[in-house]
């Protein structure tokens, strides 16, 4: 007998039965969501961008944020942001149509994300009021390495695509093709393994500006 | 002395040499004392957390009981995904699989983000039998590699160690260490050194937090971004996972991510949280090639449906130990298990065996602390009693406390025998005391050697109730 | 006769409280029980402490002794069934009886009937003062400073907190300082303090800090057995906090000796 017939006769032995409808348990599952409230705390007042931004900024996250009204916007902010953290080493680009055809003026790019990386930029699919999440799905133009080995994380995300709660991000993936990687960051990489004092930067990265493009109508 | 070397002391032994070290006390405050700060605050933020945390009950529950109908739409799901699906009925087997892969894949070295199931069947020493060089990458973890320890906490591993303890074994390990006692300095140290072996590693071993049956994927939860580096760089990753850990949906998943966070650190969520699903796609500027999944059932199924089944619900978020009474003062490696605190001394005698663990199912106040603050409701002390019971039932108590016991029971079921003995006691008793108090008394050393026992009054209150009564009626 | 419970009333419509000292209120403290019976008397009830009463059967219980537990909790149901309350100043014990008696007559279910019926009827002192008879000690005066602990059982199982404060906030000239952790368990935990002595004494010792660091002259609590542990813990470090359990101060006894004290009465 194989392991896998032994675990699952044991599990029925232990369940009295011998099979399942999947159809029934399905629907159970369900009815255990039919109250989303129940599952989640109340957002606090306010449209969806303000509170994304407060989130992702409060202290115990960690993460900066500025406001931009268009994606052409994006390389001077870029270009400030790296001003003021006094690094002029080259930027990883993810190839993002969206982000490549951006006129990024004389910054100098890698081609690729190296294990020291400085700075990498990357363009969310969606962010979570809720918590201040950022979301990214693993594609033939987004690595998912960009997110983990540079030092400073960039992230450009569009207001329009921040939704209220986790769940409202489960839906809407469930709409495409689960990803290989489905990466869901809220704020710099920290660690409270000494001591349980918050250090940032433990393996991942140590800053995560945010670039809101807001389109004022 | 490092906490391998503790485990073949017995229990007693243990908590004294633990009790008498004043920095692991020190050290445990300063991690646990600020866990339960920020839960507090955590929870008190959410104004129905305690129906969240009844919702969280019921998915789990529902999961358990309907173990077979997830575990195989997941098996479907994940090799839909690409993923290669290993089943494991004991600790031998799983580990035996992991070498096998990391065999197979010809590795030299594997890095590892947190698993307590990893501790639980035994990998990191199985893996060192096989002549595989682990690294260890969660921070904590490699703390406590480097000292040749054991996890003391199943959130903080190297909760036991102080800073200054940490900045030691950076000094003599890291290729360039700072000599800084600073936290963020040792972080940046440990970050350079492991760096290099994320770029190393020809295998990726993490654990599991959730199995989403739905879909197929695997969700792990970091707050430092190792899971990521060690499953995504090296050409095969391999996730251990508890059959447990299943939930129906993503949706699911994102209620009890909630609860296990609040209560495991006081965040709303983790930094990282992650799904895998299947190898490197094509086109995928990286991932790892392989991606196998090792269900492990080493117990669970065993659990199921009998006295231990509420255990199945656990998230290890290790809110129980954090509340503890008895893990703060006594730390993890005391316990002698993989697990430690209140969920593992649900779990060490079920894991190894009853005879072995009598001291962790007694060595508890059942103050309830610990299922208060459990995100999903565990009955751990109903169900320490019920290890109780079974220890009493199979003779394993000592027989002092047997007779004892039986005395007591004897005279306490004949009201008119038990008001003799009481009398008797009371003036016993008092023949030890003095103002007052009783300082030593031969029979109860157990409370006199450490505090002072009253002394009762000159008669047991029902003889001077019963005088009243008396003299009402005259 | 009929059995059932209403037809036990007397005539004045009091309602028959069968009181349940508990086996340390009996054997250490007899005056706790007497404030009990003072308090439950002025509370409008009439009250019998039934003479068969001895243990409630927790000690074998928690250590896994269930066919002892069972055959004391017979003995209990059998002493007390037939009040209209059962009362008990221990929130230990009373949980005792309401919650886990049922649990110990799984597979009786004659037994596990009986049992249910008496949970719903079993009250713990202070609880039952506030919540049952909206009692309010009136007269009462103690000019003291005084801190509150409070015991898991009462706290946790039966969700007394709010209860003991309310009451203690009607003596006159007592003032309640809080008492950091006052909701953590004091290590007693019944035979644990004996069979684990230096884990109990480490958190014990803790406790005795956080008492003294309140400032407060006077330890207050609901159940005995915590009481001890840490009156017990004070006054072999020298402390000069005096405990007593919080019936007696709200029954104006307070003036008498405190826990460990000289008395013979
Ligand atoms: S038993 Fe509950 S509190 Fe303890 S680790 Fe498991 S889920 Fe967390």
């Amino acid at each position: 007998m194989t392991s896998r017939d032994l675990i699952l006769g044991k599990v029925r032995r232990a369940l009295h039965r011998d099979g399942v409808e999947p159809g029934p348990v399905t629907a159970i599952a369900e009815s255990l969501l039919s109250e989303p409230e129940l599952g989640r705390p109340p957002l606090p007042e306010g449209d969806l961008r303000s509170l994304f931004a407060s989130r992702v900024t409060l202290p115990q996250i960690g993460g900066t944020v500025c406001v931009v009204e268009d994606l052409r916007d994006v390389p001077a902010a870029v270009r400030i942001y790296l001003e003021e953290h006094g690094t002029e080493s080259p930027v990883a680009l993810q190839p993002d149509p969206d982000l490549m055809q951006l006129d990024w003026g004389g910054l100098a790019f890698t081609s690729g994300i190296s294990p020291d990386q400085t700075v990498a930029i990357q363009k969310a699919l969606w962010g979570i009021a809720e918590t201040g999440t950022l979301i990214f799905h693993s594609a033939p133009n987004c690595a998912t390495l960009f997110s983990f080995l540079p030092l400073h994380h960039i992230v450009v995300l569009e207001a329009k695509h921040i939704v209220a709660y986790l769940e409202d991000y489960a839906v809407a993936a469930g709409h495409m093709a689960v990803p290989r990687n489905a990466n869901l960051i809220t704020g710099p990489s920290g660690t409270t393994d000494i001591e349980g004092s918050l250090a940032r930067g433990a393996h991942g990265p140590g800053f995560l500006h945010i670039i809101i493009v807001d389109k004022r109508d | 002395m490092t906490a391998l070397e503790t485990d073949f002391k017995p229990f007693k032994t243990r908590v004294e040499d633990a009790l008498a070290n004043r920095t692991l006390k020190v050290a445990i405050e300063r991690t646990t004392g600020t866990a339960r700060l920020k839960r507090a605050a955590a929870v008190s933020t959410w104004p129905n957390f305690a129906g969240a945390r009844d919702l969280g009950r019921r998915i789990k529950d529902h999961v358990t009981s309907n173990l077979d109908h997830y575990l195989i739409e997941f098996e479907r799901n994940a090799i839909a995904s690409g993923a290669k699906v290993h089943w494991a009925s004991t600790a031998e087997e799983a580990c035996e699989i992991v070498v096998d892969i990391c065999k197979a894949a010809n590795a030299k070295s594997v890095t590892r983000s947190k698993s307590m199931l990893g501790e639980e069947i035994g990998l990191p020493l199985a893996l060192e039998k096989a002549g595989i060089t682990r690294v260890e990458t969660d921070l904590a973890e490699h703390i406590v590699q480097l000292a040749g320890d054991k996890p003391s906490h199943i959130i903080w591993p190297a909760l036991h160690r102080t800073r200054e303890e940490v900045a030691e074994l950076f000094r003599k390990h890291h290729h360039t260490p700072q000599n800084s006692d600073e936290i963020p300095a040792m972080v940046r140290s440990a970050r350079r050194q492991l760096r290099e072996a994320f770029l190393r590693a020809d295998v990726g071993i993490s654990g599991a937090n959730f199995l989403i049956a739905d879909s197929g994927a695997v969700c792990t939860v970091t707050n430092e971004g190792n899971a990521e580096l060690t499953t995504t760089i090296p050409r095969v990753h391999i996730v251990t996972a508890g059959i447990e850990k299943l939930v129906p949906s993503l949706r699911h998943a994102m209620v009890l991510l909630r609860l296990l966070v609040r209560s495991a650190t006081g965040a709303d969520f983790t930094q990282y949280t992650t799904f895998h699903c299947g190898p490197k796609r094509p086109g995928d500027a990286d991932g790892p090639e392989e991606f196998h999944i090792v269900l492990v059932d080493n117990g669970r199924t065993h659990m199921l449906g009998g006295d231990l089944n509420d255990m199945l619900r656990c998230l290890r978020c290790g809110a129980c130990m954090n509340h503890c009474v008895v893990y703060r003062q006594i730390g993890g490696h005391a316990y002698g298990g993989t697990y430690p605190g209140p969920m593992g001394s649900v779990l060490t005698p079920e894991l190894d065996g009853l005879a072995g663990s009598r001291d962790l199912v007694h060595a508890c106040t059942l103050n309830g602390n610990c299922q208060q603050v459990c995100p999903v409701d565990i009955p751990l002390p109903t169900l320490l009693r019920g290890w109780r019971e079974k220890s009493w039932n199979e003779g394993l108590e000592p027989r002092s406390v047997r007779r004892a016991l039986w005395f007591w029971a004897f005279a306490a079921r004949h009201p008119f025998l038990y008001r003799m003995a009481t009398a008797v006691a009371v003036r016993v008793l008092r023949l030890f005391g003095e103002a007052g108090w009783v300082r030593s008394m031969p029979m109860a050393k157990g409370w006199t050697s450490h505090r002072d026992f009253p002394k009762p009054a000159s008669r047991t209150f029902m003889e001077q109730y019963r005088a009243a009564q008396r003299r009402a009626r005259k | 006769m009929s059995l059932s419970p209403s037809s036990q009333m007397g005539f004045s419509g009091r309602p028959r409280v069968g009181l349940f000292v508990t086996c340390l209120v009996d054997l250490i403290r007899p005056r706790i029980g007497f404030a009990a019976l003072a308090l439950l008397e002025q509370a409008g009830c009439d009250v019998v402490v039934p003479e068969a009463q001895t243990c409630c059967g927790q000690p074998a219980f928690n250590s896994g002794a269930s066919d002892h537990a069972r055959a004391l909790a017979k003995n209990l149901i059998k002493a007390f069934e037939l009040f209209d309350y059962i009362v008990v100043p221990s929130g230990s014990c009373a949980g005792m009886i309401k919650l886990h008696y049922k649990e110990l007559f799984k597979s009786e279910p004659a037994w596990r009937d009986r049992a249910i019926a008496l949970a719903g009827r079993t009250y713990e002192l202070l609880s039952f003062l506030t919540d049952v008879r909206s009692y309010t000690p009136a007269g009462v005066s103690l000019k003291a400073v005084a801190t509150y602990h409070d015991s898991c059982s009462g706290l946790r199982e039966l969700g007394i907190e709010k209860q003991p404060r309310q009451l203690l906030s009607n003596v006159q000239g007592l003032s309640l300082k809080p008492l950091a952790g006052h909701d953590v368990c004091c290590g007693f935990g019944g035979t644990f303090c004996v069979k684990y002595p230096s884990i109990s004494n480490a958190i014990v010792e803790e406790k005795a800090r956080d008492i003294e660091s309140t400032g407060a002259e006077l330890l207050l609590g609901g159940d005995l057995g915590c009481l001890m542990n840490m009156a017990g813990k004070l006054h072999r470090n020298g402390s000069k906090v005096r405990a007593y359990h919080a019936a007696e101060v709200i029954a104006g006894m307070a003036d008498g000796p405190a826990l460990g004290e000289e008395t013979s009465f």
